[in-house]
């Protein structure tokens, strides 16, 4: 099927949650790239009787490209030659490309696999605004799936300067210079503060608290996260400001996201794989779930949005800017660890890593997570990720939709989990609730999309993206959702009879606020006072 | 300024691995007449940028359709191709073969073979780093182990880590202390403000010594250690610390525990203080090579496509295979000069397919010989500092068909 043709997708129980349905059988009309309200009844068919139809997945949270990813891939040789991908067959002879899996596979792969799960948009969640170039070129080596980059702030130091001089206003038009520049799509916060911190050297090696000075008096995370969540909403950005807080994976970081988020009361944020900033306890005396208060501060204010990042057990990959909690982790676990600081700008850590059933803290993570989960009251603002491939690879979202979906099947788990750490979790109460599949439907491409602010995605209405997944109605939902029948993306059929059939170039999703040229002028001044690579050749846009 | 001279400005030079981006190139009647701000390494680099591109069909000059169409025949018939990444090419050329690679299911390897050793020991151990303009801005203890940068990086002490003022360190050198560590006649760079020397039988026993000394542990208290104890108890004591050594064959350390006992004390390092491990990286975009192998396959060279997958083979790489007999067709895109002896040698015997910068000169005498344009000078596209910073090239000068459009063609024919 080409871009221009026309296809009805007849009779399948559809869950278009945005526009309302919820399991109604009807068709879908697709006219090139779009949807449509109606066709001709003589455009081909695709039979859709008995399968379940929904927009196609959008991943708002994930780490599949860019200078840090390629270096996780690097450091993981062994997984690679353990995962072994051959080229696809694709119709009509069209060459396709072989690869590696892993937690995380070489770039052909993880566009083919995507699409493969039914997803066909991702968000790549953290980009070095020094090394978008690299992000960029390794998209176009992405196939078939749409997809963004989330640009790092919050440590780089031009800003932190612009904050310490109290210069706000330039700090919204070097936001606005910068996402134009690196061809980006939402503005990233990693730790505000704490890998300035980590990168200066001394004895603070990472902020503790919200208001920890961070070089100046007055720069502190509070004081980072407060602008930056301005700047983007000022600008009016489709995706408000990401937000991965201070203490990633602290126990008692509770204290910290309620405060990150009381910081921002009343403005419009995203809080990030919130499971890692969701427990109790102290440092040396343990750890405990802290979901409940957590997720009740969700519920109580719609400004917040929030995607949970599950741990899922089996192998994963740390990978983050959070390059101080990296290098604990790697205190704690290490055989390998790379650590990476980014000059002017924000840092990198990796350590591969296993989440154990039999282990208390991951048992505890794991928890977390379908507390966050079970208790959210609106899943249009708490949405499904795993901050791939650190909380696990993309590819067991299947099995954590079951999880949600089948109470049975998360109790006989939960039994065989490290109780250790678990007193106290909402899960041990009971937690019964079952997703359904139009909660479902939300958590993995209605929220993400609008959260994102994507008009056309997300949803099956007349004009939205030709993006729509069909499975086979398969009672084992991690086997419905693991293997989809057929997926059209951008109205092309990529996915058929459940192969890999075609695999167009996706399209980069980016933002280009206008800004006041007179910024330009005074990062300039910067770059010559400081900067190895010249102001003219930074960001990602071709040159002359 | 007369109307036959232009200036372009923001230059990125490929020389060596510190991919300097601040050249202005002023070109005069078609030829480069100078590239300011470049070193001596540099503007040879650089040249007058002229070319005599030749498109050979078995030692004659041939139109480039003939060459392509040879070229198709060749690798086409092959039992056993190999595809050779060698320096100068862009990132954009490097994609299309290595996807070429993958179509043939050809061996790929790259002049980061020579490398090895250090790309091996972060694969087993990771690295602790940063990109050397973080350098610039907080190592306040630099330290040369066996190396020099003053003979194949030569702006390296200037543009990065010792004399440029950052943010932590205002007063440049003065805000630093620079130690030569003096490996055997690898030694560090004549100004360091300390040396230590190091016998080289004694070099990886030495590094586990300041492991050790980091770590609050006592190794040793033999007396032919005790500098390094030192040297350890000076680094610990910094606030950010730069361990500099060279990466590249010919340079420290081609030994691959040596490369491995470089990282962990790094590492180690990082629990009393900061601490980065540059390894310096030669020019032509090297570290692009890596980069893109390694996004599009899974690892950063020596990669076997023969399963029909990427097959990593670090231990049999390009240079062992042609020994060995196995290759029976190459195909050899970049600069021949860029070329290891054992490379060349071993290509000489075959019918090789040849793609870059004067590859019609090339001593291994291609089957096919299309002359293109040099990454950085005659092409635009990507290419990678030495710490994995992507910066764009920009083309002072037209030059003939780009490595990259080249390659392209052939993979259409291929049907790739």
């Amino acid at each position: 099927m080409s871009a221009a043709s026309r296809l009805r997708i007849s009779g399948g129980t559809v869950y278009d949650p945005a526009n309302g349905v919820d399991g109604e059988v009807r068709d879908v009309c697709i006219d090139g790239d779009r949807i449509v309200a109606e066709l001709p009844s003589n455009v081909p068919r695709l039979d859709a009787r008995g399968m379940i139809v929904m927009p196609g997945g959008v991943d708002i949270h994930a780490h599949i490209a860019g200078s840090s990813v390629n270096q996780g891939r690097r450091l993981l040789p062994e997984e690679h030659a353990a995962d072994p991908v051959p080229a696809p067959r694709l119709a009509d002879g069209a060459t396709a490309r072989s690869g590696t899996g892993g937690t995380i596979p070489s770039t052909f792969t993880t566009g083919y696999r995507y699409a493969g799960l039914g997803y066909t948009t991702a968000m790549e969640a953290a980009v070095a605004p020094l090394a978008a170039r690299h992000a960029h070129a390794e998209l176009d080596d992405t196939p078939i799936i749409d997809s963004g980059c989330f640009v790092l702030l919050g440590n780089d130091d031009y800003l932190l300067r612009q904050l310490a001089a109290g210069e706000l206003a330039r700090v919204r038009q070097y936001v606005a210079w910068l996402l134009g520049a690196t061809r980006a799509y939402a503005i990233k916060i990693v730790n505000p503060g704490g890998i300035a911190r980590w990168k200066s050297g001394g004895a603070e090696r990472n902020v503790g608290a919200i208001d920890d000075p961070v070089g100046s008096s007055s720069v502190t995370p509070r004081k980072i996260l407060e602008v930056l969540a301005g700047a983007a909403n000022t600008l009016e950005l489709p995706h408000p400001v990401h937000i991965h807080c201070n203490n990633l994976g602290q126990p008692g970081n509770v204290g910290t996201t309620l405060q990150s988020m009381q910081a921002l009361a009343g403005q419009r944020a995203h809080f990030t794989h919130l499971q890692f900033h969701s427990y109790g306890g102290e440092r040396g005396k343990g750890w405990k779930s802290a979901a409940r208060d957590v997720i009740e501060h969700v519920n109580a204010h719609p400004e917040i949005s929030a995607d949970v990042g599950q741990v899922m057990f089996g192998p994963a990959t740390t990978l983050t800017a959070d390059a101080p909690v990296e290098h604990l982790l790697y205190t704690s676990t290490g055989r390998k660890w790379v650590n990476v600081d980014s000059e002017l700008e924000t840092g990198c850590g990796i350590v591969p890593y296993a989440y154990r059933e039999q282990a208390a803290v991951a048992a505890l993570q794991w928890a977390v997570g379908l507390e966050l989960f079970l208790l959210a009251r609106d899943p249009w603002r708490v949405v499904l990720s795993t901050d791939h491939p650190n909380g696990g690879s993309f590819l067991s979202y299947p099995q954590l939709i079951r999880l949600l979906m089948d109470r049975t099947y998360r109790d006989e788990q939960l039994k065989r989990v490290n109780q250790k750490m678990l007193v106290g979790s909402a899960l041990l109460d009971g937690l019964g609730r079952e997703y359904t599949l139009s909660e479902i439907a939300i958590i993995t491409r209605a929220g993400p999309a609008r959260l994102l602010g994507l008009k056309t995605k997300g949803h099956l209405g007349a004009g939205a993206d030709a993006d729509v997944t069909i499975y086979a109605d398969h009672p084992d939902r991690a086997q419905m959702f693991a293997t989809p029948r057929h997926v059209i993306k951008g109205g092309t059929i990529v996915v058929e009879e459940g192969q890999l059939r075609r695999a167009p170039a996706g399209r980069r999703l980016a933002v280009r606020p206008e800004y006041d040229a007179a910024v330009t002028k005074d990062l300039k001044r910067f770059f010559q006072d400081y900067a190895c690579v010249s102001f003219e050749n930074y960001g990602a846009e071709p040159v002359s | 300024m007369s109307a036959a001279t232009r200036r372009v400005e923001h230059v990125t030079c490929l020389g060596c691995g510190c991919a300097c981006d601040d050249i202005t190139v002023v070109v005069q009647h078609d030829r480069i007449g100078e590239a300011r701000n470049a070193c001596a390494l540099g503007a040879a680099w650089f040249g007058d940028g002229t070319m005599t591109p030749d498109v050979r069909v078995h030692g004659r000059t041939a139109p480039l359709e003939q060459a392509l169409d040879e070229a198709t025949r060749i690798l086409r018939a092959a039992q056993r191709p190999l595809v050779y990444l060698a320096a100068d090419l862009s990132c954009e050329a490097q994609r299309e073969a290595v996807a070429l690679g993958d179509r043939l299911g050809a061996m790929l390897d790259s002049v980061s073979s020579g490398a090895a050793a250090g790309i091996l020991a972060a694969q087993r151990r990771g690295r602790a780093g940063a990109t050397l303009g973080e350098i610039r801005q907080r190592a306040d203890v630099i330290v040369f182990w066996g190396t020099d940068p003053a003979e194949r990086y030569p702006r390296f002490t200037s543009r990065y880590a010792v004399e440029p003022q950052g943010l932590q360190t205002p007063e440049g050198r003065r805000s630093r202390t620079v130690i030569a560590v003096d490996v055997g006649a690898r030694r560090g760079p004549g100004d360091a403000a300390a040396r230590v020397a190091v016998a080289p039988a004694d070099e990886i026993d030495a590094l586990g010594v300041m492991r050790a000394t980091v770590q609050g542990r006592v190794a040793t208290d033999h007396e032919r250690f005790r500098s390094a104890v030192e040297l350890a108890r000076r680094m610990g004591a910094g606030r950010y610390v730069a361990l500099v050594a060279d990466g590249e064959p010919g340079a420290a350390p081609a030994d691959p525990d040596a490369a491995e006992a470089l990282v962990t004390l790094a590492q180690a390092l990082n629990a009393p203080t900061r601490c980065a491990l540059v390894v310096l990286r030669g020019g032509g975009n090297r570290s692009g090579a890596d980069a893109v192998v390694t996004w599009q396959t899974g690892f950063p060279f020596a990669v076997d496509f023969a399963p029909g997958y990427p097959a990593y083979r670090p231990q049999h790489g390009a240079a062992g295979l042609l020994a060995a007999g196995e290759i029976d067709a190459a195909l050899v895109i970049g600069s021949p000069a860029s070329l290891p002896d054992s490379m060349a040698t071993g290509l000489a015997p075959l019918v090789t397919v040849a793609i870059g910068p004067h590859v019609s000169g090339a001593s291994f005498k291609p089957a096919v010989a299309l002359d293109t344009g040099i990454a950085g000078i005659h092409e635009g596209g990507t290419a990678f500092r030495m710490d994995d910073v992507p910066l764009p090239l920009r083309p002072v000068l037209a030059g003939p068909p780009t490595a990259a459009g080249a390659l392209r063609s052939l993979r259409e024919r291929l049907g790739a």
